[in-house]
């Protein structure tokens, strides 16, 4: 339940004139600092391969060669962090690895003001406690102290808040979120049905079956149908099978062998009937809907 | 249609038929409407790739009707489906489409026409008086630097930083400061265009640190300014004991010109920020401080920009011109130009008055 309500914490909801809200999973900070080494070891490699291939291809005289790289060693900290944002939409080489992007906090186009001054407070909270970090030996004692209070700030901020925002996505009004990834899995009820067609009509399902369980469990066993045949073995097969066997009360026979097509043609069912509730207004989270005010009564027979 | 394409696509949706009216009312309802979220996911993969602007007239029409269908089957799925698999592709196609739908990106020719044709010039006329904290600061800075190292010079040791002196002490010769002024390349040999490119990259991260210091009302980036002034204050004041005021004051302005006052302005811009948290006004703090962060950020950009140039200068003009008055004449020239362009560009329903976006170093 804590967990549930953490994870609704880390959601983003934009609603779009179309009435229809879309959510956005707030990216943790791991993946974010994971995001921000990979950006700064490419920016490093990027200036090193530069000056070897300067170096050896001997074009430039040095003074110059120096002038060169000096200049690149700058504009691949914040300036490339600005154009690769504004570039790809948000998106710098290192995040599109890690696969996040920054958006508008109010869900709209991101601005090339709001990359700007989000990256400008990159140097304020990354680079310079970064280089400080490096010349801590030469530093007295209270600049030490000041410098860690400096840090400690820039990190309290980020997890301060529920949207994960650091100084600069505070002042510039943005975020940070997973890009959606999309991937459409095969509809269990229709693809795994005609493998055991014959077995499915085999198993018949009371209504009185199919009103224990609620759409977390059905989720739940979807998850296990759907994790590839060789992660599950049979034997647990036949346990998840046996205990829904013994919730619900069914009484007709499971051959040996035929847990899986069993628990295919359950999911089915209570699918079906779940949803019909649903579509008469009773929702049912899950199997503790019995212990709570009696739901509706299910109008009509199931499938039976 | 033609009703021999209708027939020919009928034909195994038919056969599909027998199997569908055993189907939940669910996956029938994926079944009808995949091959139009597949579309929208190519359509949407397509321009996340290449931009919207890759799209052609057919496609970008399509892409507004499959987006509002598929925002319509996220909102009947919600309802009516327990497929979870269901649910999280059309939530993340969704979330996808939506962004490419209402947050398309910035063509990035167009953004910088319209900032240097508007945005810089009417953000500098709106900060009067940061910008008047700026240079106040960097003026009572060298006002103060200067009076102080008059009084006793050992402050000179106390402002200006060792590696920015380089050896250029009050314990110096006047010919030798005379020779640090008119230098040729026998003289600075080591690295005098090195050391400027640096000095670039030192001023710039000092400009973005007294911006973003500003944020802390303001009070860090007045300091950061104060002190640069004290840096040139002693400075100019150690050339000026030897005689050498004009000389330096020559070979100061014909690149100082711009970077101080790029200094300046990045420190008006701080200062934009820091107000904003002291004087929000009828707004919150966090939302005075996003308001005040559009033209405080076109101050650093300008602020950038300025020091690019100034580094420019430095780098090539500063050996190559000698003589004081022609220095005089560039830096107070240069001046000109960025006061012309910040002054007049940008002004609406002006049309007799145009000057060159950027003056050429």
């Amino acid at each position: 339940m804590k967990q549930a309500a953490r994870d609704q914490e880390r959601i983003e909801q934009f609603t779009p004139p179309e009435g229809v809200p879309v959510n956005f999973v707030i990216t943790s900070l791991g993946a974010r600092l994971g995001a921000q080494c990979l950006d700064l070891l490419l920016t490093c490699l990027a200036v090193v391969v530069f000056a070897v291939i300067l170096a050896w291809s001997n074009l430039l005289p040095s003074e110059t060669e120096k002038m060169v790289i000096v200049l690149l060693a700058f504009i691949l900290r914040v300036p490339y962090y600005i154009l690769s944002e504004l570039v790809w939409n948000g998106r710098t080489p290192g995040k599109r690895i890690v696969g996040v992007r920054v958006i508008n906090v109010n869900g709209r186009r991101l601005t090339p003001h709001q990359v700007t001054a989000r990256n400008l407070m990159k140097e304020v909270e990354f680079f310079t406690p970064l280089t400080m970090m490096f010349a801590a030996p030469f530093m007295s004692g209270w600049s030490i102290g000041l410098t860690l209070v400096w840090v400690l700030t820039i990190l309290i901020a980020p997890l301060a808040n529920r949207r994960r925002q650091r100084l600069g996505d505070m002042v510039a009004g943005t975020l940070v979120v997973d890009n959606p990834r999309t991937t459409l899995l095969p509809d269990l009820a229709v693809s795994l049905a005609p493998a055991g067609a014959t077995s499915v009509a085999a198993f018949d399902f009371h209504p009185d079956h199919l009103n224990v369980y609620g759409r977390y469990e059905l989720q739940t066993l979807e998850d296990v149908l759907r994790s590839p045949a060789d992660g599950i073995n049979a034997a647990e097969t036949a346990r998840i099978a046996r205990t829904i066997i013994r919730r619900t009360g069914y009484d007709g026979p499971v051959p040996p062998g035929q847990e899986r097509a069993f628990l295919i043609a359950f999911y089915r069912a209570q699918r079906e009937h779940l949803e019909k509730l649903r579509l008469f207004g009773t929702s049912r989270e899950n199997k503790h809907h019995l212990a709570t005010p009696p739901a509706a009564g299910a109008p009509g027979a199931g499938k039976a | 249609m033609s009703t021999a394409a209708a027939n020919s696509t009928d034909t195994p949706a038919r056969a599909d038929a027998a199997i569908q009216g055993d189907l939940l009312r669910s996956a029938r309802f994926r079944m009808e409407r995949e091959q139009h979220w597949r579309r929208l996911d190519a359509l949407v993969t397509r321009a996340e790739k290449q931009g919207a602007a890759s799209l052609s007239y057919d496609d970008a029409r399509d892409l507004a009707a499959e987006y509002r269908q598929a925002m319509n089957s996220l909102s009947v799925a919600r309802d009516i489906s327990l497929d979870r698999a269901l649910l999280a592709y059309l939530e993340s196609l969704c979330s996808r489409a939506y962004l490419v739908v209402y947050a398309p990106q910035e063509t990035l020719a167009g953004l910088t026409r319209r900032l240097l044709l508007h945005g810089i010039p009417q953000a500098v006329r709106r900060s009067a008086l940061p910008l008047f904290i700026g240079f106040l600061a960097l003026a009572l800075g060298a006002v103060a630097g200067y009076r102080l190292f008059m009084d006793d010079p050992g402050w000179f040791y106390t402002f200006v930083p060792p590696d920015l002196a380089d050896q250029r002490t009050p314990d110096a010769s006047a010919a030798w400061l005379r020779s640090t002024i008119y230098g040729n390349e026998h003289h600075d040999a080591d690295g005098l265009t090195t050391f400027a490119s640096f000095l670039f990259s030192h001023n710039t991260r000092i400009a973005i640190l007294i911006f973003a210091l500003g944020v802390f009302l303001s009070v860090p980036a007045f300091a950061l300014t104060f002190y640069n002034g004290l840096v040139l204050g002693a400075f100019f004041g150690m050339f000026a004991r030897r005689g050498l005021g004009f000389d330096l004051f020559a070979w100061l302005s014909i690149h100082g010109v711009t970077e101080l006052a790029a200094i300046a302005i990045a420190c008006a811009g701080g200062a934009r920020l820091g107000l904003a948290i002291l004087l929000p006004g009828l707004r919150t703090r966090r939302e005075a401080l996003r308001h005040q962060a559009h033209d405080a950020v076109k101050l650093v950009i300008l602020a950038g920009l300025m020091l690019i140039v100034a580094a420019f200068i430095e780098g090539f003009l500063r050996q190559l011109v000698q003589a004081p008055a022609w220095r005089l004449a560039i830096g107070w020239g240069t001046g000109a130009l960025w006061a012309a362009w910040l002054l007049f560009a940008g002004r609406p329903a002006k049309a007799a008055v145009k000057t060159p976006a950027r003056p050429s170093p």
